[in-house]
């Protein structure tokens, strides 16, 4: 089940701030461009803000962030609640021993690596991206978690395209986003 | 497992395990594994890939100010932010000593010091902009640009950037690279910093300033979390200063 503060007064700002350019990277797909968020100080503070408040109190001890634009939000959001933040990277990035997961686009596969002793067994993470379309990578993500013996507490995103279905690729975890998008 | 007094240092299989206090819970002290941190060739030239702990440029950060604010002395940061980094020898290829600051991001106070100091260093400048350069400068520009109440601008590899982006050509060892910037992210006359975790050679660096002052931007200083001095990277920044925190 995925959860959305459609409530909130700060949505509104978030939203409209988001672009959407479209036939990227391919004809036929509305990019959802999270870069025009970024140029508005207090959006990307309300951003933050809106993850902090749900995910304070929650001891979560690990935040994990999807390269690269997980990188955005997911630091910010570790720093707030004084947990770890661990990138998740594309492969031969993360130097010394790594763990690897594979996982399927829509042509051919990719791969997402952690590095090992970067999450100890019982820890509890929480896996960040700037949006979930399919759910392929934050799949791939939990998987590299869990491999290391982390719980996965929640997924969250700005965006989320629900038409696409991501969050029933989520092995039944709580998935939070703060806007739905078509 | 026992209490470990802090200073104790474990050597297991020849790797050494340092205890970290503030993992430290009830009965029993988490350790943090530092592989390697310490490799034969790190001591052999501790003078080319050693870190020193007189950060420069920031003589003028007031301990007073660090007094009234109930932080560490600015010293004392810089120590735990640099012991925190870890080395890796012959990554990504023999003969370069990788400095790798994942480890850091590991340890929420250095994580949250290093952006301390930067932040207290810019707060008060009148800084607009934060660009970071993908993919290491975005975990520190991002929370630098909000404690500061800045916007925040990625700097990319080609094709990431959807819609109109200028790009900027510079060279590597071997060939060269493209760094794009959206179109319209920038105004003319905003006062900005450029953020990365490290400066090597500054190619990437130079790179960003010169697409920033394209498009009429002022480009206030550069900010990396280590600076290779031997690499002499601030030669290619120009006029531009480089403030860095580990050196």
């Amino acid at each position: 089940m995925s959860v959305c503060k459609e409530d909130d007064p700060r949505i509104d700002g978030i939203q409209s701030r988001i672009r959407v350019v479209p036939n990227f990277p391919k004809p036929g797909i509305m990019f959802q461009d999270i870069t025009t968020l970024l140029l508005d100080p207090k959006a990307f503070k309300d951003t933050i803000d809106l993850f902090v408040e749900r995910y304070k109190s929650k001891n979560i001890t690990v935040v994990a962030g999807i390269e690269a634009r997980g990188f955005i939000f997911g630091p910010p959001i570790a720093l707030a609640i004084g947990a770890k933040f661990v990138p998740l990277r594309k492969p031969k990035k993360l130097p010394g021993k790594v763990f690897r997961e594979e996982y399927d686009l829509e042509y051919g596969s990719d791969c997402l690596e952690m590095h090992v002793g970067a999450v100890e067994s019982g820890e509890r993470a929480l896996v960040v991206d700037d949006l979930i379309a399919t759910g392929g990578t934050l799949c791939a993500a939990m998987n590299l978690l869990e491999r290391a013996g982390a719980e996965v507490v929640e997924c969250a995103c700005v965006i989320e395209i629900p038409d696409l279905k991501g969050r029933d690729r989520l092995k039944g975890k709580p998935l939070f986003v703060l806007v739905e998008s078509q | 497992m026992a209490t470990t007094p802090n200073s104790l240092v474990l050597e297991i299989s020849g790797v050494k395990i340092v205890p970290q206090s503030n993992y430290h819970s009830g009965n029993s002290v988490k350790v943090k594994l530092l592989p390697n941190t310490k490799s034969p060739i790190a001591r052999r030239t501790p003078t080319i890939y050693g870190r020193t702990n007189t950060p420069r440029g920031l003589q003028q950060i007031k301990s007073s100010h660090m007094a009234a604010q109930n932080v560490d002395s600015t010293d004392d940061r810089i120590s735990r932010i640099s012991s925190s980094i870890r080395v890796i020898a012959d990554f990504p290829k023999p003969g370069i000593l990788f400095q790798d600051i994942t480890t850091l991001l590991l340890d929420p106070k250095a994580f949250k010091d290093t952006i301390d100091l930067f932040v207290e260093r810019y707060k008060e400048q009148n800084i607009n902009v934060v660009a970071g350069i993908e993919a290491r400068g975005f975990i520190f520009g991002a929370p630098i640009a909000l404690a500061i109440g800045a916007k925040f601008v990625p700097l990319r590899k080609p094709k990431k950037l959807p819609g109109e982006v200028i790009s900027e050509e510079y060279s590597l060892e071997y060939g060269t690279d493209i760094m794009e910037m959206h179109v319209g992210a920038v105004q003319a006359g905003e006062r900005a910093l450029v953020v990365d975790d490290l400066i090597a050679t500054g190619g990437t660096l130079s790179a960003a300033i010169r697409l920033l002052e394209r498009v009429g931007v002022d480009v206030v200083e550069c900010a990396c979390v280590i600076e290779l001095p031997e690499l002499k990277g601030r030669n290619l920044l120009g006029d531009k200063p480089l403030f860095v925190l580990v050196s």
